[in-house]
């Protein structure tokens, strides 16, 4: 059918993870641990995997060349990225739009989920905000 | 005037049905929108969960045997997967829908789907007769372990009658024993709790997409209704 867009199907596909463990030694690397015991990491034949951990040394570019690497490796559907470390590369985030692989916005040990903040619900509410003043306009 | 009056009943109702399904829409899109932020607080308590009982194994076993240095890094696929199925909305659009294999078998050199499988009759037979083998040699503590944990397994979908989930024990097992062969019960606790997020995420993730499509079929309606 034409215009539809293609969803390319996939029998096993990847989690990766971009998760932030700032602080001292002690509070490291607790989330990526916690999934990585559950299963998801993945080590390939280049010793690359699909996580990052961000801690207090790791640059901006670092976590941007990450995203980037995720979101265009065919064999990755999901994107789990700490909200706190998601605020770091905000514009980045925020001008994806493809549906896979899904980025997902989690919280992390130290910082809490803010809704204020996830780049789906601030865009739901740029709409609607938007919506009601051009409606009172009118 | 019985046809200026028969058009103008169709236009109403021309109007009303538009009404309808943007009605629908919105309503929609509201509804993934509350599930979204329902997951993601459940998300947080499970995270939560799963933290704590970390720290706690670490507290119990020591720092120096729960920490980045011992993460495998050798070359290894993933025990946990997703599978990417395509689901029609409506005749132009489709979206992804996530599925989660947990801990696949990946002995064959083939992975299995480790997802919604039945025990057949000869597995069923093989574990009793292990049993007195078992029981009868003192030796294999983790062998016995992980038989009782298949049991235990077996029990519980043949009592609730649902699809049994066949969950490969040597892959979770193998996942713990980066942390050495006896480990804190609070380890296997993070384990689970952590798997039960990997659940919650995918159903986010399915949310997800949802909610994308039901905001663009809304914003498209308000942008017509301004237009």
């Amino acid at each position: 059918m034409a215009g539809r867009a293609q969803i390319p199907t996939k029998s096993s596909a990847l989690i990766a993870m971009i998760a932030d463990e700032f602080g001292v030694v002690l509070l490291c690397w607790d989330t990526v641990t916690g999934f990585l015991l559950a299963g998801v990491g993945n080590v390939d034949l280049r010793r690359k995997t699909n996580y990052l951990i961000v801690d207090s040394k790791t640059t901006v570019k670092a976590i941007e060349d990450a995203f980037k690497e995720f979101t265009t490796k065919e064999d990755i559907a999901i994107v789990l990225i700490s909200q706190y470390v998601a605020n770091m590369i905000r514009f980045l985030v925020d001008s994806y739009n493809k549906p896979i692989p899904a980025i997902l916005e989690i919280p992390s040990k130290d910082h809490p989920y803010d809704p204020a903040h996830d780049s789906v619900l601030s865009r739901v509410k740029n709409l609607f905000s938007a919506e009601s003043v051009a409606s009172g306009r009118r | 005037m019985m046809e200026d009056q028969e058009e103008k009943g169709n236009a109403e109702n021309g109007i009303g049905r538009q009404k309808q399904v943007k009605d629908e829409y919105l309503l929609q899109f509201l509804d993934s929108l509350d599930g979204y932020l329902t997951l993601l607080d459940s998300l947080s308590s499970t995270l939560s969960q799963g933290w704590l009982e970390l720290a706690s194994a670490r507290h119990a076993m020591g720092a120096s045997r729960i920490n980045g240095a011992l993460l495998d890094l050798k070359v290894h696929a993933a025990a946990t997967s997703l599978k990417v199925s395509e689901q029609d909305v409506d005749s132009m659009e489709s979206q992804p829908c996530f599925t989660l294999c947990k801990w696949a078998s990946s002995d064959n050199g083939e992975r299995s789907s480790g997802e919604e499988k039945s025990l057949s009759p000869q597995l069923r037979h093989r574990n009793n007769s292990q049993l007195s083998g078992i029981i009868s040699s003192p030796v294999s503590f983790s062998h016995f372990f992980n038989f009782f944990l298949s049991c235990e397994e077996e029990k519980v979908s043949t009592r609730t009658g649902t699809p049994l989930i066949l969950v490969d024990q040597q892959q979770r097992q193998k996942s713990l024993s980066v942390f050495g062969v006896l480990v804190s019960p609070k380890l296997r606790s993070a384990q689970l709790s952590f798997e039960r997020a990997l659940e919650t995420l995918v159903e986010i993730a399915n949310l997800h997409t949802t909610m994308l499509s039901m905001f663009e079929q809304v914003h498209k309606e308000l942008e017509n209704t301004n237009g």
